[in-house]
């Protein structure tokens, strides 16, 4: 399974105080500036719930590997959505249902809120599902 | 020191603060700057501690046991009952009934007021501005009898637009149900104003006050309302327990809400009659030492001045507006008149929820989101805003530190 990015971002939090560690999150927002998230996804379907900000997923699936891209009105969720998305992006239906919540306990960004990491928890279920859907459609 | 002694000195917020022992704990090594109150208020020790003392010394059930605890514990909880119909200015404490909170108390007032009252064609009034426990029973009541809800607008600045109140009301409005305050923009509703053109139509009327009778005195019989809302936790008293005030003649005609015990008379398998007012109301073993715990919060708050606290978060408010005013892109959204002490921001250098998680790390709490408010919010084109709230216990220096903070967002996100 190719983590790379994953674990890049394991690495580089690990590294930072918990003032970096939300500069570091919002450069993520900001890096992903140039390829805008299209305003035609911004739909309620794309919306997933349960989140205090709103979150859009877009999910794809390219020769049995699943590619996902988000997006939020917030910019420190914003970077957290991209964190998510970057991640578990390339991989196949197998490898992202044997993805677990301490993947993003490993992220430990526990310690910046807990809501925000259970939100990204529930971002991770979310991916699940959009995958898991591409599967039986 | 009496209550009129008290009055009688200058407001010492360093003494309040020393009531309210959270406002001493750090949060993130920094110190705490509460500006949540209007979500829910902190406790003063004197809460804390009647709740305590009545788990300690004096707890049983109530209206029950004939044996000395219990009757202490009723005796607790009635006087707790007295206490909201004087803060009310109720002529009975057969007026005041005890709920859970006060979404608990509206849904009481559509259960079994509405249901019994409204039918198909007849009309609620409320206004733009209400939060969701204001609209929604009201929509379940809407489905069930097929009653209309009519919503009056409001201005730009969160004033109540009255001609387009007027406008709504009509012979076929049965029900005025309005906040006194609103817990997103500030806006202080003119409810006597509103009471005697709702009576002119014949119309009952229901003042939502969880935020308005934290920020002044309150007298349902100089209003004339119909009913009268508050909740218990917004009142620094504990969660779980609200009251509804409601006139005697209109309690006494409304069938029960719930069924259970406390609230019966007789009980055969033929059937039940119902136990005296305010008794009908509260079915099941009521919360006690939260009733206990929201009399020894309404003390608290009438030894400080309702009006006094009032003039207090006012000089707050009057700071914050100018201070943060300097700040480009931001504004307030809420500028009504003679408003209380709610400051919705919306910044055009970040999302309401950046605002939040930034400020919070500075030690300073706000409430971000749509505020329980969903068509508020749409009437203003907002998503959401960063609302800080000002209470008894706040200080010049949170409006400073909450400026400060709001300018390291703007630097870091602007």
């Amino acid at each position: 399974m190719s983590l790379e990015r994953y674990q890049e971002f394991v690495e580089a939090l690990e590294e930072l105080d918990d003032e970096m560690r939300f500069e570091y999150i919002l450069d993520l927002a900001r890096e992903h500036k140039d390829a805008p998230f299209p305003e035609e996804a911004m739909t309620r379907e794309n919306l997933m719930h349960g989140c205090q900000s709103r979150v859009w997923i877009i999910h794809e699936e390219k020769a049995g590997r699943h590619y996902f891209r988000g997006h939020s009105d917030g910019a420190i969720v914003n970077g957290l959505v991209h964190m998510m998305t970057d991640s578990f992006s390339g991989l196949t239906s197998e490898e992202i249902q044997a993805l677990t919540l301490d993947h993003v306990r490993k992220l430990n960004l526990g310690a910046l809120t807990t809501q925000r990491q259970v939100g990204m928890m529930a971002m991770l279920k979310h991916i699940q599902k959009l995958s898991r859907q591409a599967e039986a459609a | 020191m009496s209550t009129a002694e008290a009055l009688d000195q200058p407001y010492d917020v360093e003494a309040v603060r020393a009531d309210f022992p959270i406002l001493h704990r750090p949060v993130y090594g920094k110190p705490l700057v509460f500006l949540d109150s209007a979500a829910s208020a902190q406790k003063p020790r004197q809460v804390i501690e009647a709740v305590s003392r009545l788990y300690e010394t004096e707890y049983a059930n109530v209206h029950r046991g004939l044996y000395y605890l219990s009757d202490r514990a009723t005796t607790a909880f009635e006087a707790a009952r007295e206490k909201v119909r004087g803060f009310l200015g109720a002529a009975s404490e057969r007026e005041i009934v005890f709920t859970r909170n006060g979404t608990e108390a509206i849904n009481l007032v559509a259960g079994s007021w509405g249901r019994q009252t409204l039918k198909a064609g007849d009309e609620i009034l409320v206004t733009e501005l209400e939060h969701h426990a204001n609209i929604v029973p009201w929509q379940l009541l809407c489905q069930a009898t097929g009653a209309l809800l009519k919503v009056a607008r409001i201005e730009d600045d969160g004033r109540l637009d009255m001609a387009s109140f007027e406008r709504q009301l009509s012979e076929r409005t049965k029900l005025v149900a309005v906040a006194h305050m609103s817990n997103v923009l500030g806006t202080i509703l003119p409810v006597a104003e509103i009471v005697a053109k709702a009576k002119a139509v014949g119309a009952t009327t229901l003042i939502d006050g969880c935020q308005g009778a934290v920020h002044g005195k309150v007298d349902v019989r100089a209003l004339g309302c119909d009913f009268y809302v508050i909740t218990g936790h917004k009142l620094y008293g504990p969660t779980g327990i609200g009251a509804l005030y409601g006139r005697e003649a209109l309690l006494e005609a409304m069938p029960p809400y719930q069924g259970g015990g406390e609230m019966i008379d007789v009980v055969t398998f033929e059937g039940s009659t119902w136990a005296e007012l305010p008794h009908k109301f509260e079915a099941g073993t009521p919360a006690i030492a939260q009733a206990v715990g929201l009399g020894a919060a309404i003390d608290y708050l009438q030894r400080l001045g309702v009006e006094r606290v009032a003039a207090h978060e006012h000089a707050l408010l009057n700071h914050a507006t100018q201070r943060l005013a300097a700040i480009d892109g931001l504004r307030i959204v809420g500028t009504a008149p003679g408003k209380g002490g709610v400051i919705s921001l919306h910044a055009d250098f970040a999302h309401a929820n950046d605002i939040g998680l930034i400020l919070d790390r500075e030690g300073v709490a706000v409430r971000t989101g749509n505020h329980c408010a969903q068509p508020l919010m749409a009437r203003l084109g907002l998503t959401a805003t960063a609302r800080a709230s000002l209470a008894c216990y706040n200080r010049h220096e949170d409006v400073e530190a909450l400026a400060t903070a709001l300018e390291k967002v703007k630097a870091k996100l602007g």
